[in-house]
């Protein structure tokens, strides 16, 4: 036991103590706020009031209402709140196309008494019936300012098409109510207060995190196996140490390092989006901001979900290592690895795939016999159980074999490295292999 | 008597058709250092990975210490420098050389400190919180060294220990391994340079494509494979050393070089005789010295040339 924990110190602190790794624990958090922070400059620079004219053709009030639609729209909120669009409307009846074609001439064209126009909004009465008003802009590529016009406008121009028919002011606010579907999680009979969606999201994202963490770090893990043959190391070490000694603090420790990696990431993440979010609620962008806040708010889930998707990642994180362990411990050099790893990257595509079809029916026989493969269980039952809570036993249950799992492969993959360290530079076939296992 | 420090009986080791080690038996006694000489490719470095239970023997049995289990579960009272050298490379040298010694079951504390030691030993203090691959090759090598002393193993097992080695490192290790030997600890260890056995050991096998060819305590190998000659050099009354040495009951041969000669005795004559005719003939004398055949004679003479490269067709066989 003191040697397996000698291996795995070792196997962490050389694997943290590499610029590799140092280097990739600092950009993540780098690449994040990089990634939240520059679009929001961008949008930044764009957030001056916008001079539009809106060239209104159309009949009765339809273009009061939108101009008033228009002139509510704002820019930030509170006290430094100012209106987005310096709006100027023009009302013609019959002359729509010539002017609108004049009007053109001057978007976008800075004269040196005063800035050009940013765009013109033409509304027609045919328009309104089809839903379909026309902008002519120099900020047609910006995808918030487009959002925010559409916004204003399409729930008067609703309105309007209703009151054409007759629809009175109080049936026009009653048609305009969206749906909004209200989900709330029972668990044995009781309200838990969580919304079933955001817990379904964390399992989704966790199984996501981790089908990618892994594909990552197997292959960390083969070269780690590797390291010690291509050192020539092996020998000492086999005479000191059993395989299974050795591949176990190889898995335990290179896991350790990711895990701690991956917590590291995550956390600096969190805080960096999360700052930069309260930071812009006071004075940006209402589109922007809304955005930020929906990806990143901490959803509403009970502790025993977090615990189960915790545990079911560094089960599922140690299986995984295991496999690509075994791999690691029959080939000899790096390039083997890749092909020989296909088998494992394959299941774990599998229990992926698995995953997706049990939202549909969390409780089927196949979910439930797909819990107990130990290949599957970790992608399997955090899923499950944020749609709906299985039973403490079945857990352990899951877990136990899962745990079984990780040392039968590890041990096998000793029992495939004791025989293969000596045979260099030569794959073994299947049979071979086999045949490994019974004799070392 | 304790028991034997390595007992190998009957082994047979075979790698794809072609038979590494073929019915070795040695026994090697507690304490000394043992010699496992051989040409290239005899097998040495299979017998001592059998040793260590790197690899299993097809056939036969090893035992150490007259115990039961195999080398790994022994391993903290054995020390082993393969002959395939390796190192962590970007690992530094204290804590290379602790982890080994965790390894072998030390605690992390004994370990750094008995690494320190060794470091310091072995002229490396100045280098133990540098990267192995910042050493020179000669210098990981002693790295590696230590690492098999350091957990003070009753049993030391060095493939090809001193190759590669400039004199003055070479001589350093060597004096840690007479050392070890002297201080009732039993050291094994392989190599084809002879002078270095012939200096070193207390016992040899010498083997040759698998097989034993010769072995025992190292006097009496010399003794056993006879032929031992005389070096004599006159000072006064040559000529009637001459009319002894022609005497071939007595002289089976003479290299002669008039003040000097070389003399192989007849079979059955005793230097002692030759001694008592030169004495009673008044010849003058400066030497007479029995000189034991080298090593490395008896080893080209045993393993002959044939025997220096494997057998190819053994390998196709």
């Amino acid at each position: 036991m003191n040697k397996i924990l000698a291996v795995i110190r070792r196997e962490f602190i050389e694997r943290v103590r590499t610029r590799a790794f140092i280097i990739g624990t600092l950009i993540v958090p780098f690449m994040t706020f990089a990634f939240a922070y520059l679009p929001q400059l961008l949008l930044k620079r764009d957030t001056r009031p916008r001079s539009v004219v809106l060239l209104d053709g159309a009949s009765g009030s339809t273009g009061d209402s939108v101009e008033a639609a228009l002139r509510r729209v704002t820019l930030g909120s509170g006290a430094t709140s100012r209106p987005r669009y310096n709006l100027v409307r023009l009302r013609t009846a019959s002359d729509v196309d010539r002017l609108r074609d004049s009007l053109i001439q001057h978007v976008g064209v800075d004269s040196p008494e005063a800035p050009g126009l940013d765009g013109l909004l033409v509304i027609t009465d045919q328009g309104v019936e089809a839903g379909k008003v026309s902008y002519y802009g120099t900020n047609v590529a910006s995808f918030s300012d487009m959002r925010s016009l559409e916004r204003a406008m399409s729930p008067v121009l609703r309105g309007e098409r209703l009151a054409r028919r007759g629809a009175d002011s109080g049936m026009i606010a009653a048609a305009g109510v969206e749906l909004d579907l209200q989900s709330n999680k029972v668990t044995k009979g009781r309200l838990t207060g969580e919304s079933g969606e955001s817990s379904f999201w964390l399992a989704y994202i966790t199984s996501f995190v981790m089908y990618f963490s892994l594909i990552m770090y197997g292959i960390q893990v083969m070269g780690a196996v590797l390291e010690e043959k291509s050192n020539r190391i092996v020998e000492v070490l086999i005479s000191s140490i059993t395989p299974f000694q050795l591949l176990m603090g190889k898995v335990i420790g290179v896991a350790g390092a990711g895990l701690l990696q991956l917590a590291i990431w995550g956390g600096a993440s969190f805080y960096v989006t999360s700052a930069i979010a309260s930071r812009n609620a006071a004075g940006l962008d209402q589109v922007a901001v809304d955005g930020t806040r929906q990806s990143m708010s901490m959803p509403a889930v009970s502790v025993d979900l977090v615990v189960v998707v915790l545990i079911f990642f560094l089960l599922g994180f140690l299986l995984y290592s295991a496999l690509y362990a075994a791999v690691g411990a029959m080939c000899s050099s790096q390039q083997e690895t890749q092909q020989a790893a296909q088998p494992v990257t394959i299941l774990l595509a599998l229990g992926f795939i698995a995953m997706f079809t049990l939202i549909n029916d969390p409780s089927s026989s196949m979910a439930r016999i797909l819990s107990f493969i130990p290949f599957f269980s970790p992608l399997v039952i955090p899923v499950r159980y944020a749609l709906s809570p299985l039973p403490v036993t079945e857990v352990a249950a899951a877990v136990a074999v899962t745990l079984l799992g990780v040392v039968v492969i590890v041990w096998l993959a000793g029992r495939i490295y004791r025989v293969g360290i000596l045979s260099y530079g030569k794959k073994p076939s299947f049979r071979e292999l086999w045949s490994w296992v019974r004799t070392a | 008597m304790s028991s034997p420090a390595i007992v190998v009986d009957r082994v047979t080791k075979r790698f794809a058709g072609h038979t590494a080690v073929r019915s070795l038996s040695l026994e090697v006694p507690t304490g000394g250092i043992f010699g496992l000489l051989g040409p290239n490719g005899a097998g040495k470095t299979t017998t001592i990975r059998m040793l260590l239970s790197i690899i299993i023997p097809d056939e036969g049995s090893v035992t150490l210490f007259g115990a039961q289990g195999t080398g790994r579960d022994l391993s903290g009272k054995i020390g082993y420098l393969p002959e395939e050298r390796g190192l962590y490379p970007k690992m530094r040298v204290l804590d290379q050389l602790a982890f080994l010694g965790e390894c072998k079951g030390l605690s992390r504390w004994d370990a750094r400190k008995r690494a320190r030691h060794w470091l310091g030993r072995l002229g490396l203090g100045d280098w133990e919180a540098r990267k192995v691959s910042d050493l020179s090759k000669g210098m990981q090598q002693k790295v590696q060294f230590a690492g098999a002393l350091q957990h003070e193993p009753d049993l030391v097992l060095l493939d090809e220990p001193f190759s590669g080695l400039d004199p003055v490192n070479s001589q350093v290790m060597r004096d840690v391994v007479v050392d070890v030997g002297r201080s009732g600890r039993t050291v094994l260890f392989s190599t084809h340079i002879m002078e270095h056995a012939e200096k070193m050991c207390d016992r040899i096998t010498i083997i040759a494509r698998g097989e034993k060819v010769v072995d025992g305590p190292l006097a009496q190998v010399k003794r056993e494979f006879g032929h031992s000659s005389l070096a004599l050099t006159f000072t006064r009354n040559g000529a009637a050393a001459k009319a002894i040495l022609a005497d071939r009951s007595l002289v089976a041969r003479v290299d002669d070089s008039g003040a000097s000669a070389e003399v192989v005795l007849a079979h059955g004559a005793e230097p002692e005789r030759l001694l008592k005719a030169l004495v009673m003939a008044d010849v003058g004398l400066s030497r007479f010295e029995v000189v034991e055949p080298s090593l490395q004679s008896i080893f080209i003479a045993k393993v002959g040339p044939d025997a220096a490269t494997p057998a190819a067709s053994e390998a196709v066989a």
